[in-house]
């Protein structure tokens, strides 16, 4: 076969290739099967806040990285909720016995009863 | 399910148990002040950083200075009560009446001298740097802050007057 012969089969090919186009018959009633497929899908129920809660504890709680963190994060939480509650508590009591102090001493601070 | 649960309940449990323990711990230096004896006595070597020597130095002071001060505020009430039944029959300033003002008021200037004296002697038993400290507080905390009557002569500013005496 001749080089030039191959080249000219090649454009030829090419052609009949763009030149050639499908056009597959579409599946009996499928206009109507996409339809019903999509109002299937709109017609699911959404899922309830049970279910949803019936899953996260089924399937999200007891997985090990979620449970160590939820464990963890609470944990942070009383410790840091404790000390902050003691921090005030105790700032409340020194000045309350700070003025306990100064009572005792200053009648003009202490209470109605005295002069 | 079960699981799920548990682990909802020991993350709370836990929570609470450590909430519980963090405040237990964080007040109890309080709670061990408020049972002793004098708990505004604890709390001034607590806040003033007093050792125990300049701790029982200041409690025989407090000590020794509290029934003074309850004699001389006695003496003023009673001065009081003397102005108060004058005051009841008077229709007019009369010198009695001005000498139990004058009185009552060299009284309390008494008073407050003592007490500056005993807040000073306070100072002076503290460490010099906790003795400063505790006098600027007792200032700000007691009649050497000033009065009310001052306060009300004087605009926010403080330097001019609000209003004037009528004469």
């Amino acid at each position: 076969m001749k080089p030039n012969q191959t080249l000219e089969d090649d454009q030829r090919l090419r052609q009949v290739l763009r030149q050639w186009t499908v056009n597959p018959p579409l599946p009996p009633r499928f206009k109507e099967q996409v339809w019903q497929r999509i109002a299937r899908s709109e017609a699911q129920p959404a899922p309830s806040l049970r279910g949803s809660l019936a899953r996260l504890l089924e399937v999200v709680v007891p997985r090990p990285r979620f449970a160590f963190s939820y464990v963890a994060v609470l944990l942070v939480l009383g410790v840091a909720a404790g000390s902050l509650a003691a921090q005030a508590k105790t700032k409340r009591l020194d000045e309350s016995l700070g003025l306990r102090y100064v009572q005792s001493l200053d009648p003009y601070r202490a209470g109605p009863s005295n002069p | 399910m079960k699981k799920g649960a548990t682990i909802l309940l020991l993350g709370l449990l836990l929570a609470t148990a450590a909430f519980c323990g963090f405040y237990y711990l964080g007040t109890a230096s309080c709670r061990r002040m408020m049972r002793g004896p004098q708990p505004e006595l604890a709390w001034l070597k607590k806040e003033f950083k007093l050792s125990d020597a300049e701790f029982a130095r200041i409690s025989q002071l407090h000590a020794a200075y509290l029934p003074q001060c309850a004699a001389r505020c006695q003496r003023i009430e009673e001065q009081s009560q003397r102005l108060r039944q004058l005051l009841s029959q008077a229709t007019n300033m009369t010198r009695e009446i001005q000498f139990v003002l004058a009185e009552r008021a060299r009284m309390r200037a008494e008073c407050e001298a003592e007490m500056m004296k005993h807040f000073l002697d306070v100072s002076r038993t503290m460490p010099p740097e906790q003795g400063r400290r505790y006098l600027a507080w007792v200032e700000k905390q007691t009649f050497l802050h000033g009065q009310a009557m001052e306060d009300r002569h004087h605009t926010e500013g403080g330097s001019q007057p609000a209003h004037q005496h009528q004469m």
